[in-house]
């Protein structure tokens, strides 16, 4: 068993890894409302600016005009009930704004709380920790849900479990619907998220808006009619032909596309793969790709990762083994309670899935103090046996075996140094 | 980020000062306002018959206080910006955003596996009602799934094959191949599997069916947990009695525990237990309940028994009797509670605590060190590979290492079935590898003590 020294460096290394963890595994949990918040902010600014503009240059015409006698009272009051409809769709605007502004306050708060509960613990000792780490195992699992359609399994769990401001369901829910519409072959919901996020979207260098106006062009021409084709050559001119410095290469075999009908019993596989049904899955999960990268979501669920990890972390190589240790808990390999609780990589729900991780590294053993060998060659610590013998009743010179359930004799045990 | 705490401070005083700030919800009554201040402009036109003065003299001075309010509105906007970009510098500065290890997804395909794993653990968490909203969506995706389909058809595919195939010689030995390995699964075969049916499919899927299985038990475990928690032991000791054969196998003693601890809350009467004061409470109903129950222990517990019994004759004066520390119930309800979880999940085949839980929090224990060496390893321009163990340490809190592990004092290595535990006549431990390292011709000198051995005295032993 590991000495003093060494547990207390193991304790401060705790210390060190809870308040570090959220640098890591919880960085979107800040970065999306903020994001968000921001966003929403943007789009309200422009929209106040715009809209005032338009509106003091009418004030300002009208009333000139009806000092200058140019227009009728009549018209002033019409001119005063077009501004009243313009500030009222403002007004309304602006609430939905100011709607989601809340919203994402609430979240920050929440979540700046929720963070805060893990940096005032100081080690992964503390009583309070497992609650907070079964929360961020919920919140992985929302996470999870949303990022696999899984909706409304996530919703259940985020109502059930309280924590609607620890889970971007609504982010994920807008993201699901634009994703659906685009295996539904539809490009409209996407390009009207595409100019939403226009300026970012051009930081990120993003080709989407590109590939959706090139699936746009190849519908037209999939229609094959003379009408269709045209029109398809006006859709290139518009949409295509500003991309032609960036995509020279796309633009061109867009371009030699019209020369072949999509019947075409020899169509160039190049050309083929453009009318190709899985261009949608492909279309969706750029998109995907492109939502996630712009608000600095990660590519795949945070649950993977801790999970990956954590198998590792927490696999042994008796974990797959055919024999069992004497401290294996394998299912359905004899194991009484006193070899401690199922470990979880080898309980069922883990087992297969850690299959294909490498196990950990240790450079120091774990074992138990005073051990003892029997003589089946299992070797177990002394409290252990004793504990055992004592719960099994056995007479005072004889132990049994925690696995096998063999009894042998005190006199034929042997100190083992390890 | 050198301190938490001091980060979480720094982002909530930003995140104070911008919920202080008139956000857009200040910029809708300003358009409130200026909307007031049309319809007022209006109103008196209108009153004044059409008044052509009127008109233009209401327009021309509605002019300057909507800039005004415009004004405002940009100026309360502006401040908005400052201090969320004050937030986002605190942001920055203590949550600066770091690559998360993603060169390779290791959990990318295996879906199947993982929804299984959060189905059982949103079971065993008696969460019923959310887990099978999820299995059934899971279900309904899986058939939905385009990879599934993809796959379902290849296989049709290679049994049409079959069918014409004069040669079937290879598809013949890739059968036997598998049919190896469904056996092997056997082998494994778990209760909770005998339970749920078994095989490498199933394995992989929680059907609705199974599904129902599990829940019946987790739901049979949380209502006699919430017996425990309002001190009715009853259908515990009744649980623990019809499965007395397994747990005593298992070397449990979770029935005795259960009926002792209820002779010692009869013992402490009605007005401790607030059970009807009859002659099955108190110290009498607990003599009772011994004589009614106790024999089936047989003479496993005399010695235990024997102190309950004794206790009776210090009913009057318990907390100083030499027999007080059985009496106090403190934590008695609550370790009974636990031992029972214990036993009923591993009946089941199943690790007392979840899974998924455990791995989740060992996995975020030990995934910074994880990028600390992937960016290191990535610095040095040496790939990330994936061998069999990982390249750096990941130390965990003592209660989540699940299994002993030995390192060779000499090798450093851990030992493994290839390379197993060898222990030498003077009682030394080594790894096999080692071993045959140190051997000269038939011999060794132990590396730890003076003593020198043959090969065949080293022993394989199991730690």
């Amino acid at each position: 068993m590991a000495d003093h020294e060494a547990s207390k460096i193991n304790h401060d290394n705790h210390l060190l890894l809870a308040s570090r963890l959220f640098t890591y595994s919880d960085q979107p949990l800040l970065r999306l409302p903020y994001e968000l918040l921001r966003k929403n902010f943007r789009t309200a600014h422009f929209t106040v600016e715009k809209d005032s503009t338009n509106f003091t240059k009418l004030l300002r015409e009208t009333a000139t005009a009806s000092i200058d006698s140019k227009i009728s009272p009549e018209n002033v009051v019409q001119n005063l009930d077009t501004m009243l409809t313009r500030m009222r769709a403002l007004k309304r605007k602006l609430s939905t704004y100011a709607d989601e502004e809340t919203r994402l306050y609430k979240q920050l708060d929440a979540r700046v709380a929720h963070l805060r509960e893990l940096s005032d613990m100081h080690s992964v000792d503390d009583v309070k920790y497992e609650a907070w780490s079964r929360k961020r195992l919920d919140r992985l699992l929302v996470d999870y849900m949303l990022r696999h359609n899984y909706n409304t399994s996530a919703q259940a769990l985020a109502n059930e479990r309280e924590m609607h401001d620890l889970v971007d369901v609504e982010t994920f829910l807008a993201m699901s619907k634009i994703k659906q519409s685009l295996q539904n072959g539809s490009v409209s919901e996407a390009l009207v998220w595409c100019s939403n996020n226009k300026k970012e979207l051009r930081k990120l260098q993003s080709n989407l808006e590109f590939l959706l106006r090139c699936q746009e062009y190849v519908e037209l021409l999939r229609l094959n009619t003379p009408e269709k084709s045209i029109e398809a050559i006006a859709h290139a001119k518009k949409w295509l032909a500003p991309f032609q410095e960036q995509y020279p290469f796309t633009v061109r075999e867009m371009a030699a596309l019209l020369a072949h009908r999509p019947t075409d019993k020899d169509l160039p596989p190049k050309y083929a793969a453009w009318y190709s049904a899985d261009r949608w899955d492909k279309l969706a999960r750029a998109f995907v790709d492109a939502h996630n990268e712009l608000l600095g979501l990660p590519t795949f669920p945070l649950l993977h990762t801790a999970l990956s990890s954590g198998l590792s972390a927490l696999k042994t190589p008796a974990c797959h083994g055919t024999q069992t240790t004497t401290s294996s808990s394998q299912p359905g390999h004899s194991q009484t309670s006193m070899t401690t609780s199922v470990c979880p990589i080898c309980s069922i729900e883990l087992n297969e899935l850690a299959k294909n991780v490498p196990y950990a590294h240790h450079s120091k053993s774990h074992l138990d103090n005073d051990l003892l060998l029997l003589p089946n060659g299992r070797v177990y610590g002394q409290a252990k046996l004793d504990e055992y013998a004592a719960k099994a009743g056995l007479a005072d010179d004889k132990v049994k075996d925690l696995v096998t359930g063999e009894i042998y004799s005190r006199a034929s045990l042997k100190k083992v140094f390890a | 980020m050198a301190n938490p705490v001091t980060a979480m401070e720094a982002l909530q005083k930003e995140l104070d000062r911008l919920n202080r700030r008139p956000g857009l919800s200040a910029t809708v009554d300003k358009v409130d306002q200026i909307i007031e201040m049309l319809i007022a402009a209006k109103d008196e036109i209108v009153k004044s018959g059409m008044d052509k003065y009127v008109a233009s003299a209401s327009v021309t001075k509605l002019q300057n206080p909507i800039k005004a309010k415009f004004e405002q509105i940009n100026d309360d906007l502006k401040g908005v910006v400052a201090t969320q970009r004050k937030l986002g510098k605190s942001l920055d500065k203590h949550f600066p955003v770091k690559d998360l290890p993603s060169e390779h997804d290791a959990m990318a395909d295996q879906e199947p596996l993982i929804n299984r794993a959060i189905a059982m653990h949103l079971l065993r968490e008696g969460q019923f009602s959310v887990a099978s909203t999820f299995i059934e969506e899971t279900g309904d995706a899986a058939t939905l799934d385009p990879v599934n389909t993809v796959i379902e058809g290849q296989e049709d595919q290679v049994s049409a094959d079959d069918e014409y195939d004069d040669e079937p010689m290879d598809e013949d030995r890739d059968n036997d191949d598998e049919d190896d390995e469904g056996n092997d699964e056997d082998e494994y075969m778990s209760p909770l599997e005998a339970v749920t049916g078994s095989g490498l499919q199933q394995l992989k899927t929680l059907s609705s069916l199974q599904s129902h299985e599990l829940e019946a038990k987790f739901s049979q475990m949380y209502s006699i947990l919430q017996d425990i928690k309002s001190r009715n032991l009853l259908s515990a000791i009744e649980w623990a009695r019809s499965n007395s054969v397994e747990l005593e196998a298992r070397g449990s003693n979770l029935e005795f525990e259960l009926s002792k601890l209820q002779y010692v809350w009869l013992f402490k009467g009605p007005s401790v237990n607030g059970l009807p004061d009859d002659e099955r409470n108190g110290t009498a109903g607990a003599l009772l309940y011994a004589q009614q129950n106790f024999w089936r222990f047989g003479n496993r517990y005399t010695g235990e028994i024997q102190q309950l019994a004794n206790a009776q004759i210090y009913a009057c004066n318990l907390a100083e009797s030499p027999y007080r520390h059985i009496f106090s119930t403190e934590t008695a309800f609550a370790d009974v509670a636990s031992s029972f979880t214990r036993e009923f999940c591993s009946l089941l085949g199943l690790s007392a605590q979840s899974p998924l839980y455990i791995a989740v929090t060992a996995g975020a224990l030990a995934l910074p060190l994880l990028i600390k060496y992937q960016q290191a390893a990535r610095a040095k321009g040496t790939e990330w590979t994936t061998t069999n163990e990982l390249a750096f340490e990941t130390p965990l809190p003592e209660k989540m290492l699940y299994h002993s592990i030995f390192v060779c004092p000499v090798s450093k290595e851990q030992t493994t079935e290839q390379n197993p535990p060898m222990m030498i006549p003077c009682g030394h431990v080594l790894a096999k590898e080692t071993l045959q390292r140190l051997l000269k011709g038939t011999r060794f000198k132990c590396p730890y003590c003076p003593a020198e051995g043959l090969e065949k005295d080293a022993r394989r032993i199991m730690i």
